[in-house]
């Protein structure tokens, strides 16, 4: 029987008239990684700024284990263990790359005012914990003072994904992981995605490098004009027809 | 301490209060165009309390900076949703409107205002500034204050974390305006006389320019602000009417050279001379000299 962790039924959107999305409907089984692939304006980040709450569907419902979240907002969508990573990273660029992390998980830390008292709880100590843990994982700890927005392209990209891990996610969305990075980060990248899914989080990737959804997806969900064309495992969504014609033209 | 030291002293000290309350709320990024409405609420609700109902400054002035933050964090709620040249344009206007109707207030004194009010010691306000310092303080090194400063680098970012941007930034105005509120307290009660126009446009500027001048990153750069823009009306005193146009300059070269303030990290530690010399460089290409 499907597990579906993530479902977004019916999605339109509209801006201005013009239609980015028409009636899409995707299910994400928990513990998949789930592609989001398509050409250029095919509405992919669109859905996933609709699916993070960042964007309000024209009409359309997003549900996230059976619960209907279209209206909640980003913010609130975090602590029910939805996380994103941007296409165009969004990084605290002045503050230093722990802070970057420790933002990360400011759902699960307390944070009112008795946050001042300088004497961390037990929790807070294993938050910390976990904090510089997570750098290690994405080899950021030698770099852990450093701002942000000093480090290379590539380990800002590290650094992003370290931030949405920190939250404890149950469900990541990255909006294009691969762009700018080097051919050398592309290939680390699949191991690390698919080391999150065995960890037990389920991804949905936008992704551009056909190569990359290939390798890493269970699932892949191909849109085009924004309407979806076919959704299925890469190696039969991929080879289809209609997915040629699409990317190839004609 | 003689009686000028003394004046000059408590001057001081609440000018650092007023930088410290405004540094609250610049940490998350929102500036507030009409600070000075906080600090009358505060002198106006403070003497009421102390001229018709005697009440101890001490009390008066926790009054006063109570009501700041309720006031405080209605205007935040409405304004701080909105993009900053709203929130601009909304806290300029609430001012004015707070200013207009204690005008026109009778049980206030209208124009002429309240006088009468004593009691602001140089220990009160010692004591009003240790307490807000220590507070900034911890803050600063609390995953709370850690907030406040995403939410000023980047809030799309802040939300991706988690963090509730408008609750955040409401609490940080409210707690400002309660600090503005006191400072306000204070300063009545040094004065001996307010009237609605000694809370006007160049007060909320003034206040402003405290944390722009010293530098918005850390909170002892408004500190820094604060002694040094009251203190040069002091120390420029033999340059009379050439004052305004001294000071003017100052404030041109001080952005020029060091845009972060006198404290804080630009994108260069030093003092920028460089820039002076690019903008030279460039004024002399642009021109098209030959």
């Amino acid at each position: 029987m499907s597990d579906v962790q993530l479902r977004a039924s019916g999605i339109t959107k509209r801006f201005q008239g013009v239609t980015a999305l028409a009636e899409v409907t995707v299910e994400v089984e928990r513990g998949s990684i789930h592609g989001v692939v398509g050409p250029n304006g095919a509405g992919k980040s669109t859905l996933l700024n609709i699916m993070s709450g960042f964007v309000p569907p024209t009409e359309g419902t997003v549900e996230l284990e059976g619960r209907d979240i279209t209206r909640l907002t980003p913010q609130r969508r975090v602590p029910l263990g939805m996380t994103r990573t941007f296409q165009n990273l969004r990084l605290f660029g002045g503050l230093t790359v722990r802070q970057n992390v420790l933002l990360g998980q400011h759902s699960h830390a307390r944070t009112g005012f008795a946050s001042l008292w300088p004497v961390p709880t037990a929790k807070e100590r294993q938050l910390r914990q976990e904090a510089d843990a997570a750098l290690e994982t994405f080899g950021l700890t030698e770099l852990s003072r450093r701002r942000a927005e000093t480090l290379p392209y590539g380990l800002q990209k590290q650094l992003e994904m370290a931030r949405a891990v920190a939250a404890r996610p149950s469900l990541l969305l990255m909006d294009e992981p691969a762009a700018g990075m080097t051919a050398q980060e592309r290939r680390a990248l699949v191991p690390r995605i698919r080391q999150l899914r065995d960890e037990g989080v389920t991804v949905v990737v936008v992704e551009h490098d056909m190569d990359l959804i290939s390798q890493m997806c269970d699932v892949v969900t191909v849109l085009n004009f924004g309407r979806m064309l076919i959704e299925g495992p890469p190696d039969v969504a991929l080879a289809s027809d209609d997915v040629r014609t699409a990317y190839l033209g004609g | 301490m003689d009686a000028y030291t003394e004046a000059v002293v408590i001057k001081v000290g609440i000018a650092i209060l007023l930088a410290l309350g405004y540094w609250v709320t610049v940490a998350t990024g929102k500036y507030s165009f009409g600070h000075a409405a906080f600090m009358s609420i505060g002198a106006y609700t403070a003497s009421i309390l102390t001229l018709k109902f005697d009440l101890p400054l001490e009390l008066a002035m926790l009054v006063g900076g109570l009501a700041g933050a309720v006031i405080g964090a209605f205007i935040g709620w409405i304004a701080l949703r909105l993009s900053m040249l709203y929130l601009a344009i909304i806290t300029f206007a609430f001012a004015e409107i707070v200013r207009i109707l204690l005008d026109g207030w009778d049980y206030v004194g209208g124009a002429t205002g309240l006088f009468g009010m004593t009691g602001t010691t140089v220990e009160l306000v010692a004591v009003c500034i240790a307490v807000v310092v220590v507070y900034l303080f911890f803050l600063s090194r609390s995953r709370k204050g850690l907030s406040y400063e995403a939410i000023r680098e980047d809030e799309q970012a802040a939300r991706a974390c988690g963090l509730g941007v408008t609750r955040i930034s409401v609490e940080a105005f409210a707690v400002s305006a309660a600090i503005t509120g006191v400072a306000g307290a204070l300063s009545a009660h040094e004065t001996l006389i307010i009237t609605p126009n000694l809370f006007g446009a160049p007060q909320s500027l003034l206040i402003i320019l405290f944390v722009v001048l010293g530098g918005v990153q850390y909170f002892w750069g408004a500190i820094v602000g604060a002694v040094v823009l009251t203190m040069l009306p002091i120390w420029f005193d033999f340059l009379e009417d050439y004052y305004q146009i001294t000071y003017g300059l100052m404030f041109v070269l001080l952005m020029i050279l060091r845009p972060q303030g006198i404290v804080g990290r630009g994108t260069d530690r030093r003092i920028n001379l460089g820039s002076l010399r690019e903008l030279a460089t460039s004024r002399r290409g642009g021109g098209g000299d030959e």
